[in-house]
């Protein structure tokens, strides 16, 4: 190492969001997260319902006030700062939710609502942020006579769109997209990460990318987290976790992934999880996947794994990390050599 | 598989709906068959048409607002305009069909057991005691641990997974010869959508049923089914083996939906979209209908775009076929 580390944009250190859910029971639905999200990275965030993702990226743009641990912003704690030095900070820190249509005011126009978080924060001249959303308007590639449209006129893709440019309105550093083209069709998925790619470079974003969708997850991120009930079971480079998943869980997402290819060039063993996801109220001891894991042994239930580095950078929660025979990504996904191979 | 005789058959189907602006036609033209036992896929983006398709095969499109024309062939038999009465008796014992959302289409205030013994006491003369065994046992089928215990259990004490299992349970009940499948995984999560469809795969091969896979998941279909069948704009654009449909697509929007797929893409690459996009009901251009957004167009996509056959049972909806090499998975 040499000179000081840079400070991440993201530090979460042991952070727990717990809701009480009546009757003196507690859902801890994040539960002792820690991790770094670097300047200029796009770290992914993957895991299924009730894994706790979309709590912890709430949390990271303070919408979800951490019940344990702490969540950093470049060295700074936001909730040590006064509630009008907060309203500033977490302009910097943006939010792009799924469902575009719960994100829009339906009785605004497009200009409008791409305009409003500048209305709001009411530092620039009227004329100055009209001008700014219908050049970032632009930049998303909305035609100008969107602009006293109203969001039932649009598609879902073009709404995706309006969400980007007013989240850019403030001139963030992070922006976390929650499942940000889930609901998109392929084609029109394909147009949107292109732009949050080209959008990234421009601006020198920090993503963090929050999806179920492993495709889309391993094409964005440069790091990947996988999550399963309310925990971080796996951390790493995008190619050491999708090559080389150490985790038995994280194998078993990968396994699940259907991939459109003929059949001789797809896995023919495939991994189906046996059971149902325990409830986050009552998780299982020890080890939280033990109870659907292929592997399980009896320390699995009395002890709670610890978090280990197996290589560089590559950390897991499993007592036999390393240790296990976990299908390689040669035989979950033969295609990615046999595509390089092709002429 | 061509030689055997289909189970279904569905010519020139057509749907209009009726709006405030006159009839709107929905879909034209479209047209495949199934074979017994055969499991084909229908993709397309929004809009396409795949799921309207999937509610005129099963009659369930309103009478008073819609019109379905052509022929719906059942085992010979032609559902399209066939009295609510007959139809009913179909429905739910021959042809059956499952839906994205589980909640929505079970009925909260009755237990999974009175809603799987409704359907089988409607077609068949059982005892409620028959119904219930035969209800346990299609609860046993479908993969829903505890059978008995779950007989008695109201859709809300289920996980989203098991109640798609309950839904495909009171499909699969009469045992029909079609299933329609229409993205019956979309709401669950992946290690759960790998579940169900090992569930209707096992259900096609043990009962021999046949299954119509609505998705817009290629790779879905990929593992699921024999054959694709390719919407855009309300037609068939393309349809065959789906192993030759992946390897080496035959029109422009299929080799684009492949292309798109981040899964397929080297990472960090930009993703080759389609531009454009679907044309709304009023705008659909004459002559080839992606036309608009196609890198290949040229003057002849311009006229109407008849089926051309690709040997051995392929069909593809462009002028141009034979002259454009088009990328699929593998390039």
């Amino acid at each position: 190492m040499t000179g000081p580390a840079p400070q991440p944009m993201i530090a979460a250190e042991e952070v727990g969001i717990h809701f009480p859910v009546g009757r003196g029971r507690v859902l801890k639905a994040v539960d002792g997260v820690s991790l770094a999200v670097m300047k200029g990275e796009t770290f992914g965030v993957i895991g299924e319902s009730g894994s706790g993702k979309t709590t912890l990226g709430r949390a990271m743009v303070c919408l979800e006030k951490p019940s344990a641990g702490r969540i950093r912003h470049a060295g700074t704690d936001p909730y040590a700062l006064s509630s009008r030095e907060l309203r500033r900070h977490r302009r910097q820190y943006q939010i792009v939710f799924q469902d575009p249509n719960a994100a829009l005011n339906p009785r605004m126009s497009i200009i409008d609502s791409i305009r409003e978080p500048m209305d709001v924060a009411a530092e620039l001249p009227r004329a100055e942020r009209e001008e700014r959303a219908r050049a970032l308007m632009e930049r998303v590639g909305l035609s100008p006579d969107f602009a006293r449209r109203y969001p039932h006129e649009l598609s879902g893709g073009q709404k995706q769109r309006v969400c980007i440019a007013r989240v850019l309105t403030l001139r963030p550093s992070v922006i976390v997209c929650d499942e940000a083209v889930s609901a998109l069709d392929v084609s029109i998925q394909a147009d949107i990460l292109n732009l949050l790619a080209e959008l990234q470079q421009e601006f020198g974003l920090t993503y963090v990318f929050i999806t179920h969708n492993l495709g889309v997850v391993a094409h964005v991120s440069d790091r990947i987290a996988v999550m399963y009930l309310g925990r971080i079971v796996e951390l790493g480079r995008t190619e050491d976790v999708i090559e080389r998943p150490v985790h038995p869980y994280t194998e078993a997402l990968l396994s699940a992934e259907p991939v459109a290819l003929p059949a001789d060039l797809r896995p023919n063993k495939r991994i189906v999880l046996e059971g149902e996801l325990p409830s986050p109220v009552s998780p299982p001891s020890g080890c939280r996947f033990r109870t659907r894991c292929r592997f399980v042994q009896p320390l699995c239930a009395e002890q709670e794994p610890p978090w280990r580095e197996s290589g560089a950078g590559h950390w897991s929660a499993c007592h036999f990390a390393g240790e296990l025979h976990l299908m390689s990504n040669a035989e979950l996904h033969p295609h990615r050599n046999v595509a390089e191979r092709q002429p | 598989m061509a030689a055997a005789e289909p189970l279904l058959d569905v010519r020139d189907l057509g749907i209009a709906f009726r709006t405030g602006g006159g009839m709107v036609q929905v879909t034209r033209e479209v047209s495949f068959s199934i074979a017994p036992g055969e499991a084909v896929g229908l993709v397309g983006e929004s809009g396409c048409g795949k799921t309207v398709t999937g509610l005129a095969l099963m009659g369930l499109l309103p009478r008073a607002t819609s019109t379905v024309s052509g022929q719906v062939l059942l085992d010979g038999e032609n559902l399209v305009g066939m009295a609510p009465r007959d139809f009913r008796r179909r429905r739910g014992s021959k042809i059956s069909m499952i839906f994205q959302e589980p909640m929505s289409a079970l009925d909260p205030v009755f237990t999974i057991g009175e809603q799987i013994s409704e359907t089988l006491r409607t077609h068949h003369p059982v005892s409620r005691k028959e119904a219930r065994e035969r209800g346990i046992e299609a609860l046993a089928k479908v993969g829903i641990p505890e059978p008995t215990l779950r007989y008695d259990s109201y859709p809300h004490q289920l996980s989203g997974g098991m109640r798609q299992r309950a839904m495909i349970a009171i499909a699969i009940v009469c045992e029909p010869r079609l299933l329609i499948a229409d993205e019956p995984t979309t709401a669950l999560d992946v290690t759960v959508q790998a579940q169900i469809v090992d569930v209707l795969g096992d259900l096609c091969s043990r009962l021999g049923m046949a299954m119509l896979f609505i998705t817009h998941d290629l790779g879905l279909v990929a593992e699921t089914c024999s054959r694709l069948v390719t919407m855009y704009a309300g037609e068939v654009i393309e349809q065959g083996a789906i192993d030759d449909v992946l390897r080496r697509p035959r029109h422009p929007y299929t080799s684009g939906l492949l292309r798109s797929l981040p899964a397929l893409a080297e990472r960090k690459s930009r993703l080759p979209a389609i531009a454009g996009r679907v044309p709304a009901r009023g705008e659909i251009p004459p002559g080839c209908r992606f036309r608009p957004r196609c890198g290949f167009a040229e003057p002849p996509c311009e006229a109407e775009q008849p089926l051309h056959a690709i040997p051995p049972a392929g069909q593809v909806r462009c002028c141009r076929h034979d002259q454009i090499a088009l990328a699929g998975v593998l390039s």
